[in-house]
């Protein structure tokens, strides 16, 4: 969040006058500079604090009831190498945005709402051992700030061509895309993304998502806007395999992680937590059954 | 030496009966037998000789006067015998091509005109018959053997019918009894023994071809789909090549379709090689199957066959229904969506009241979930139920299922899952019947734990585990695979089913995997299993093991799978002018025989042959059609059906066969002494080696077929008896001089 100040005082201040306010000219400029960076970042804190408060963080990693029953469907995070991580990320990477809440608020739905026999706890997994071939179905988070080694990438290539589902989500704008591709192109350059078209099955397999709207994270808070950067539109994207079937459901300017974990969240807006459990449900139905 | 010692031959013993000549009560000779034993044993009783020596000399003494006596009633046999130049004796002579192999024709010819005909013209008059393809009286054998086929059959009925005309007194018969008209059942046999005319068999050829291999049969399957897999299995014999190896390869025209090389195993024994083939495009396709000869072979026309198999441009629809999203059924649509010849309709519940349908050809269809119609479910081939409980269906939905397989004729596959077989409650519906193993009455059968699959024997068999077409590959390939993501247990396959491979989820434990089995007239299979999922996400995205194993399956389910309309032929090549039996099976709209239908056959075939004809009702099969055909000529043939009901069409089908001239006789040449010899027996005649054929004019006469006159025949001046007295009295003469009497 921006906020704008400004110093009406500072011009007659900084009037040329000849003289001995010459040489102060430099130092105001300095001092004016630090108070407007010290001011935006108060307000920055200010207002990010107020989201926090609003939506208080909880990781708590306990595993629900019923972690332990094997089950046929299992929500598989992908962990994966950051681009460049700042703050707090640095220490957790982007991979972990959201979890473990999101994952489980969503599996409580997607049990509640589907015959799907899903686990209710999240499962981890990368690209580095073979276990990802036990999951498939796999959320990734923010991959607007991945960097796939190619060994990485080669071994989701493969787990996309043995049928393997991705469905990616959370990163917004022009750079973040650039940051996405430039990862995926290294081992799926062979076919394009394409936008996925309003009849496609994967919009219609259970509910019918001919209505989409841009699903906002919390950031937006109180989401008279709805994007990040300048991810204006949201686009629900795809990579098809040869045979047409969407492998990699790419949700691009738009956050459905956020959604999910604070559906149960007063603040977090009831219209864009449904479209979220829908949009999810039907591309896991659509995983399960293409 | 018999007939020297006994004046007659043993035919005449055998055939005659014992009589006394002499008029004179046979109670007196019993009487004088009985008086002169108590007048021996008193004269040697009297002479005070040790208890033992009177004993053994009376016995000696009386039994000369015994055989006095006997002779002095003069024994004769009463036999019956021809009455000579009025009974005719049918020599029938195989000239088929048969006989030409190891000169046999020319053998038997030479037997007949240089010894027999003139033998048997002496006592009988002669008539000649050659059995080939249709009996006929000849005057003069032919040249050479050009039968096409060898109805042994035929010729002696002909000759049992001509018996009430003229007197036969008995059949002569010159053959290798490589009979393959299929005229020589118990009714010819029958039909000659209430004629009372006696059938001598002279054999010729050897009864064991010293160099040859004989493919003596070939099976592969008339219908398949394109591009399936068939597995070609062979019957060979072979002698004389014991541990060679010799090639066997099938092949369409130039083309190759499948090779291998054969270990010959132990002389005179036949065994059982299998070749797996792709079937290839649509098309009829004659296939030959052929055995590379071996240097030495005497016959080499036994080393080839042809089979027919119609490959048809098919695509056999499929409905599979899932109780709730599960990866199995993502990937088996995978699978499918790979085969160009098979087509899957699917539902699965995503929600309590919702259905997510693919594959549908229409809005409309399945909109209301699982059919409860006839009509509506009886438009696929085949069935999958998934991970459905039994309860889900309706009793209705439920007999359905169990119909589909049994009148329909459709395949129907049980999988696996937490919601399906025992688990499910399937051992208490009505469709519990249908499956291949007697499910426990309890829950928690289904166990979400890792199993590997080993085949069993039949399963390594089976062409739907047949990943490599090596067995020894692809047993080796089935060990590799990864483990399944789960496995259910069964309980005890039923007698009939057949378990085709074992899931093992730990040491010493092992439950039935894969079991089939035929029933009604489709097929059921279960697979204990929804986690083969993990055989395509566990291996390399270019293994084709999982596409593989679920398209073989599949097309095994509904592959064959009939329509309502289904034409066959009884035998799939006929051979020189034999008919063709042509047979079609008509079932109305709910798959019921259909008795009222009219069906008609157009028959094509080589050189412009083109005919319809009708079929008649099958006497006692309500809905079956069928009449006879001879096809005109050698080649292959198409018929097609159509059956109709009033003004609708029921179905149309289409069947191919092929006539074949002669090749038959190459099959089987060894001499049938087995066939020749019960054929003596049952008839009263005898069998001969060519050798022995000198006895069988005195043979025949004995016959009591035809004119016969009653003889009795002396026995008492035989040799026999004098030398029986002559011995008799020397034992009793070195007797005494033992013991120093003499």
């Amino acid at each position: 969040m921006a906020v704008t100040v400004s110093f009406p005082q500072a011009s007659a201040i900084l009037k040329p006058t000849g003289g001995i306010y010459m040489h102060m000219r430099r130092p105001v400029a300095v001092l004016m500079a630090a108070c407007l960076f010290a001011a935006s970042l108060f307000a920055f804190q200010r207002g990010y604090g107020n989201i926090r408060r609003l939506f208080p963080e909880v990781d708590d990693e306990t595993p629900p009831p019923g972690a332990q029953e094997k089950t046929e469907f299992y929500f598989a995070r992908l962990r994966y190498p950051n681009v460049r991580a700042t703050g707090i990320w640095a220490m957790r990477g982007s991979w972990t945005v959201d979890y473990p809440k999101a994952d489980r608020q969503f599996l409580q739905g997607l049990l509640r709402l589907t015959r799907i026999h899903a686990n209710p706890m999240e499962r981890v997994v990368d690209l580095i051992s073979d276990e990802i071939f036990d999951y498939p179905f796999v959320y990734v988070v923010e991959p607007g700030h991945w960097d796939l080694p190619d060994a990485q990438a080669k071994k989701l290539r493969e787990f996309i061509d043995r049928g393997g589902f991705l469905m990616t989500d959370d990163f917004h704008g022009t750079f973040e895309w650039e940051l996405f591709t430039a990862s995926l192109n290294k081992a799926f350059a062979d076919r394009p993304i394409v936008d996925i078209e309003d009849d496609d099955p994967v919009f219609h397999v259970l509910y019918d998502l001919n209505d989409r709207v841009q699903v906002p994270g919390i950031v937006n808070y109180p989401f008279q806007k709805t994007y990040e950067y300048d991810g204006i539109e949201p686009k629900w994207r795809a990579w098809r395999d040869p045979k047409g079937r969407i492998a990699i459901a790419i949700c691009f300017n738009m956050d459905q992680g956020d959604a999910w974990e604070w559906a149960d969240n007063p603040h977090y807006p009831e219209k864009y937590a449904s479209q979220a459990y829908r949009t999810a449900i039907n591309y896991i139905l659509y995983a399960m059954t293409h | 030496m018999f007939e020297f010692l006994f004046n007659y031959p043993l035919a005449v013993y055998r055939k005659g009966t014992l009589v006394f000549s002499s008029g004179w009560p046979l109670a007196l000779l019993a009487l004088a037998l009985v008086v002169l034993a108590a007048a021996v044993a008193i004269l040697f009783f009297r002479h005070r000789l040790p208890r033992k020596r009177a004993l053994l000399l009376g016995a000696i003494e009386w039994s000369v006067l015994a055989v006095l006596l006997l002779l002095l009633w003069q024994p004769a046999l009463s036999v019956s015998v021809l009455k000579p130049q009025q009974n005719v004796v049918a020599v029938v002579v195989d000239t088929s091509q048969s006989m030409a192999l190891e000169d046999r024709y020319r053998e038997a010819r030479s037997l007949f005109e240089n010894r027999l005909a003139s033998d048997l013209r002496k006592r009988f008059p002669l008539r000649l018959y050659q059995a080939g393809e249709a009996p006929t009286r000849i005057e003069q054998l032919p040249a050479e053997p050009s039968a096409r086929r060898t109805d042994l059959g035929a010729a002696l009925r002909q000759i049992a019918s001509e018996s009430s005309l003229m007197p036969v007194g008995a059949v002569v018969l010159l053959t290798d009894g490589a009979d393959n008209g299929g005229n020589l059942g118990a009714d010819t046999i029958e039909a000659l023994r209430r004629a009372r005319i006696p059938v001598h068999a002279i054999g010729f050829g050897s009864e064991r071809m010293a160099s040859d291999i004989e493919i003596l049969d070939a099976d592969l399957p008339a219908r398949a789909l394109p591009s399936s897999r068939l597995m070609l299995a062979a019957t060979l014999r072979q002698s004389g090549f014991r541990g060679k190896t010799a090639r066997l390869t099938v092949r369409e025209g130039e083309r190759v379709l499948g090779q291998k090389d054969l270990r010959l195993p132990a002389d005179g024994e036949s065994w059982r090689e299998t070749l797996p083939l792709n079937a290839g495009n649509a098309g009829v396709k004659t296939l030959e199957i052929s055995v590379q000869p071996l240097e030495g072979e005497t016959n080499t026309r036994n080393n080839r066959v042809e089979r027919l198999v119609d490959v048809r441009d098919r695509k056999p629809r499929i409905l599979y229904i899932e109780g709730e999203p599960r990866w199995e059924m993502k990937f088996i649509r995978r699978a499918v969506e790979e085969d160009s010849q098979l087509d899957l309709a699917s539902l699965v519940r995503t929600t309590e009241n919702r259905f997510y349908r693919q594959g549908i050809r229409s809005p409309q269809e399945l909109e209301r979930g699982f059919p409860s119609a006839v009509e509506e479910l009886f438009a696929f081939q085949a069935l999958i139920i998934g991970n459905v409980e039994a309860g889900y269906f309706t009793p209705v939905q439920q007999n359905l299922i169990r119909e589909f397989a049994d009148r329909r004729g459709g395949g129907v596959l049980f999988l696996g899952g937490r919601a399906a077989l025992a688990d499910g409650g399937w051992q208490r519906s009505a469709a519990a019947e249908m499956l291949p193993v007697t499910l426990p009455d309890r829950k928690g059968t289904f166990r979400r734990e890792p199993a590997t699959v080993e085949l069993t024997r039949a399963g390594a068999e089976s062409l739907i585990l047949r990943l490599e077409d090596d067995p020894e590959k692809n047993a080796a390939r089935w060990k590799a695979l990864p483990y399944l993501a789960d496995y259910q247990m069964t309980g005890e396959p039923k007698p009939g089913a057949t378990v085709l491979a074992e899931a093992i989820p730990g040491v010493r434990l092992r439950h039935p995997l894969l079991v089939t089995q035929n029933y009604g007239r489709g097929r059921v299979a279960l697979l204990a299993t929804g986690g083969t999922w993990r055989w395509q996400m566990a291996l390399d995205a270019r293994d084709q093991s999982h596409e593989t194993f679920w398209q073989q399956l599949l097309r095994w389910l509904a592959g064959t799978v009939e329509e309502r309309v289904t034409l066959t032929t009884t035998r799939q090549t006929l051979f020189s002018e034999e008919p063709a039996v042509i047979r079609a099976e008509v079932r109305d709209r709910n798959y019921l025989p259909a008795p009222g239908a009219v069906v008609s056959v157009h028959l094509m075939g080589p050189g412009g042959v083109s005919e319809t004809i009708e079929l008649a009702p099958a006497r006692g099969e309500p809905g079956v059609y069928e009449a006879r055909w001879r096809a005109p000529r050698p080649g292959a043939y198409l018929a097609e059906a159509t059956a109709r009901e009033g003004l609708e069409e029921l179905g149309r089908d289409t069947a191919t066969f092929r006539r074949e001239d002669g090749s038959q006789e190459f099959f089987r040449t060894e001499q049938n002494r087995e066939l020749l010899e019960r054929l003596a027996l049952q008839t009263g005649g005898r069998y001969y080696r060519p050798a022995d054929a000198g006895s069988l004019v005195k043979e025949i006469e004995l016959s009591e077929a035809g004119i016969t006159v009653r003889e009795t025949r002396p026995v008492w001046n035989a040799p026999a008896a004098f030398l029986l007295l002559a011995g008799l009295k020397t034992a009793g003469w070195l007797v005494r001089r033992r013991w120093g009497a003499v």
